[in-house]
């Protein structure tokens, strides 16, 4: 029985390095081509360091690095949190209500046109250099991607599925749990990941207009100082974050809808 | 109790003043409890719309319709309805989607596992109860909706061209299990399709609809012995009624 099992277990691994294999390949001959170019071309090190260079001397300066991961991972979960908690049962809302979708709707819609990201020196200004700023602009990216799949996902039951469950005679709340909500959640989830992404694009930025810690912030003063080997060290951190939450949102994707095709394809 | 679909001078028209498109009727037909009626005819004749109409999922403009003597006036809950497009949905199995039917109405599902497995048996897809429906081709998942819409024991059902996106060797054994669930539950069907052939073989009768506005030009009856199976489409009589319908619609240049 054992024996069975890791035979699979290698076979798993044997199979997935043969679909990924290429890809690998790629990924390790693209930082060795990043090497080894700065050296061969002799790129200034304050224009550009080698991936080497940007690990040994990250390493060094790791306590920085870290706590402000902690305060730019706070800002992007408590932003995106927030986004999730109030933009899920708007989107339901609006959905579900004739004198919503005529009036909050489009009134979200056309704030959807305005770059969120242009609010941030407001901000800013109004509330100081502290994580609140910082959370509401994670927010105002998080949020509308989020509300704006929701309503799209409550809004688009099939006519059949819709037929089907009227003529069961099963009262709201049933065809909610039983049919409405599983049918939205892929559409949902397009906007979770959507947000994800933006959550940390948003952080960076509101750090960049004016902060006194964070890993945008970071970022500004090392290139500031001609050390593009701690500004990529802190890039990676920052896309650290992004990828965290983005895998926790599609693990969560494949825990909730396994059924469904972008599940399924991956 | 008689479970008798009466239909009376039922209209109906999309949108109103002068974009109003009369779509349908006046149409007045009696389907008999138990009866197996085809409604037959091209495309945008109206078939569906009455069939839901009949359903109570979409009101009348004029006329009325009564099930068993009772007026409908909203959905009618003791009906098994199917489409063209299933409505199994994707999360749940062939089994679960079934359940699916009888959780909606508020029966636990466990008491009807054996009904469940007995329909899963009449269709030959006991062997995929488990399986979900991407993983299904479409004529099984057809089958598994044949019994998602029969687990309810319905006294009515209303299929709209359940058959209709099957190749043809799918059509015929599908068909099959179709008239044979039919001949054992007995429920009244009106049966939507636009297959000549396929309303002559099941239906005891045919209301042949031609288009704009939907009218029932003709209602056949087929006077031809149950079971009907692949041979008696060879049989004179059979060609006959396929030729008489035939005749209906190229007399309106439907074809």
């Amino acid at each position: 029985m054992a024996s069975f099992k890791s035979y699979t277990i290698l076979s798993m691994v044997k199979r997935r390095f043969e679909q990924s294999w290429m890809f690998i390949a790629f990924f390790i001959g693209f930082f060795l081509f990043w090497e080894y170019s700065v050296i061969w071309f002799e790129i200034p090190r304050y224009i550009l360091t080698p991936p080497s260079l940007v690990i040994t001397k990250g390493a060094a300066d790791l306590d920085r690095l870290l706590y402000y991961t902690y305060v730019t991972g706070l800002e992007v979960v408590l932003g995106y949190s927030i986004a999730l908690v109030l933009a899920l049962p708007l989107g339901l809302a609006i959905a579900f209500s004739q004198t919503l979708k005529r009036t909050v709707y489009p009134f979200i819609v056309c704030i959807e046109m305005v770059p969120k990201i242009a609010f941030a020196p407001l901000f800013i200004s109004w509330l100081g250099f502290g994580l609140l700023p910082k959370v509401i602009i994670v927010f105002l990216v998080c949020f509308f991607p989020i509300v704006l799949n929701a309503i799209l996902a409550f809004s688009s039951l099939s006519e059949e599925l819709t037929l089907f469950c009227r003529s069961t005679g099963a009262g709201a709340w049933r065809t909610f749990l039983k049919i409405r909500l599983p049918a939205a959640l892929p559409q949902c989830f397009v906007g979770f990941k959507y947000a994800a992404i933006n959550a940390t694009v948003g952080a960076a930025i509101a750090e960049f207009i004016g902060s006194d810690e964070g890993l945008g912030f970071y970022i500004q003063i090392v290139t500031g100082n001609m050390r593009p080997d701690l500004a990529f060290a802190g890039i990676f951190f920052l896309t650290l974050i992004g990828l965290c939450l983005f895998g926790l949102v599609t693990l969560t994707e494949r825990i909730l809808i396994p059924w469904h095709i972008s599940v399924r394809r991956s | 109790m008689s479970h008798r679909i009466e239909l009376s001078t039922v209209e109906k028209t999309f949108g109103a003043g002068a974009s109003a498109v009369h779509a349908f009727g006046p149409v007045s037909m009696t389907v008999e409890a138990g009866e197996f009626v085809s409604l037959l005819g091209p495309s945008g004749c109206g078939k569906s719309t009455l069939m839901l109409m009949t359903a109570g999922l979409l009101e009348p403009s004029k006329g009325s319709i009564t099930i068993a003597d009772i007026p409908v006036t909203g959905p009618q809950t003791d009906i098994g309805i199917m489409f063209q497009d299933n409505t199994l949905v994707p999360w749940r199995s062939v089994r679960g989607n079934i359940e699916l039917q009888l959780e909606m109405r508020g029966i636990v599902p466990a008491t009807e596992t054996e009904k469940i497995d007995a329909l899963l048996r009449a269709v030959q897809m006991e062997d995929f109860a488990d399986r979900f429906p991407y993983e299904l081709s479409g004529g099984m998942q057809q089958r598994a909706a044949f019994c998602q819409a029969m687990i309810h024991s319905p006294q009515t059902m209303l299929l709209d061209e359940p058959l209709g996106k099957l190749d043809a060797m799918t059509r015929e054994s599908i068909r099959s299990d179709l008239q044979r669930l039919w001949m054992q539950e007995r429920p009244t069907v009106m049966f939507v399709t636009h297959s000549i052939e396929e309303a002559v073989q099941l239906s005891s009768r045919v209301a042949v609809i031609t288009p704009r506005p939907g009218q029932i030009e003709r209602v056949l009856e087929i006077n031809l012995p149950y079971p009907r199976d692949f041979d008696v489409k060879n049989t004179p009589e059979f060609s006959a009624y396929v030729r008489e319908t035939q005749e209906i619609f190229r007399g309106y240049g439907v074809i």
